[in-house]
């Protein structure tokens, strides 16, 4: 089921045309304990990679990094895990809608360092396309912080006639010390 | 797939032997399992069900089965790009777009072409086409990349990595 509106109404309303610009505040992405090394050897081994860059420190002193580095994108995915002791956002989305899709509820965006919603009734979520600029590798005990904003979001209309949105996000990971690690330009389908 | 020990001997790949048409060596992935999407949603905490709960993935979304997160592949292009690139070079920067699905079953092989030479501030650039192409040809993952890569006596690539403002829009 489409949650899109008829094809006479525009998706990109006024409201949601204001959103473009909107920044959220720069927050910490990373517990205070910044990366950790059994944190990126369960991320690596996701994404098959053996690189001894990741794990074998003497190896990795010798390289021109000079000590253990993370996979290029690690620091963009470390901000969606769940904070030691915080409420249970997946069971608070399956007690609001058994049939929740398991991420629509899950993540709210009311979180510190989310953007505000985009206010639109439609609610499926494709990930649409990315481009990623990288600057530095993170390494073990680096702080991530991370700001983002509204880079664009635009409409389309479906074969069907129905509207969907494409929203454009950057975010900008930074370390402890404010050089910047990468830039990550991310765009979901909303429909 | 590539070993840990090819990865820490990996050989320099130079930007004067390479030319525009140039097919780096593939990255073969697969065949994917459910066990393996899992393993990524588990990794990076996203609880979307059309990676995992395969009857919510079919009967609610209307999906052929539970896809490859978008996210996965947006991690392998730049593990792709970091091996071809060591031990000095640098994959400064990618774009891509998700086509094909991937689904279980599906065998992956990340690619990558050289579709321009050139170079600024003493440093090598290519740009790449590159893809992650299913087992049946279909590009699940086309997008353009942009690497530095050593030339042989010229300059370090500086680390951390910092593009030259011309090449900064």
């Amino acid at each position: 089921m489409s949650n899109a509106p008829a094809s006479t109404e525009s998706a990109l309303t006024p409201e949601v045309k204001a959103m473009i610009g909107v920044s959220a505040e720069k927050v910490e992405a990373s517990f205070e304990w910044g990366i950790e090394r059994e944190g990126l050897r369960i991320f690596t081994q996701a994404i098959m990679d053996p690189d001894p860059r990741y794990w074998d420190e003497a190896f990795a002193k010798s390289t021109k990094f000079g000590a253990i580095i993370t996979p290029p994108i690690y620091c963009t995915y470390i901000g969606r895990r769940q904070r030691p002791g915080a409420d249970d956002p997946v069971t608070r989305a399956f007690k609001e809608n058994p049939n929740s899709d398991g991420i629509g509820g899950v993540r709210t965006g009311e979180g510190k360092g989310s953007l505000p919603l985009v206010p639109t009734p439609l609610k499926r979520i494709l990930n649409a396309g990315n481009e990623i600029e990288l600057r530095q590798y993170p390494k073990i005990g680096d702080r991530i912080f991370s700001q983002a904003k509204y880079a664009d979001i635009k409409e389309r209309v479906q074969k069907d006639g129905s509207r969907m949105l494409v929203v454009t996000t950057e975010t900008l990971y930074t370390n402890q010390n404010g050089e910047l690690l990468c830039i990550l330009r991310a765009s979901q389908i909303r429909r | 797939m590539t070993t840990a020990q090819e990865l820490r001997d990996k050989k320099q790949t130079y930007w004067d032997d390479v030319a525009v048409g140039h097919q780096f060596p593939p990255l073969v992935i697969g065949p994917m399992t459910p066990t393996h999407l899992f393993r990524w949603s588990a990794a990076i905490e996203n609880w979307h069900r059309i990676h995992y709960d395969q009857s919510f993935a079919i009967y609610h979304e209307g999906l052929p089965n539970i896809l490859g997160q978008g996210s996965w592949k947006q991690s392998i292009l730049p593990r792709y790009l970091k091996d071809l690139c060591l031990p000095d070079g640098w994959p400064w920067k990618v774009t891509f777009q998700h086509r094909a699905m991937i689904v279980p079953g599906d065998t992956i092989t990340v690619w990558a072409t050289v579709t321009k030479k050139y170079e600024e501030e003493g440093l090598g650039f290519l740009d790449l086409d590159v893809g992650m192409r299913l087992q049946y040809d279909a590009e699940s993952c086309p997008g353009r990349a942009t690497i530095v890569l050593p030339i042989r006596g010229g300059k370090p690539i500086p680390y951390p990595f910092v593009p030259p403002k011309k090449l900064v829009s």
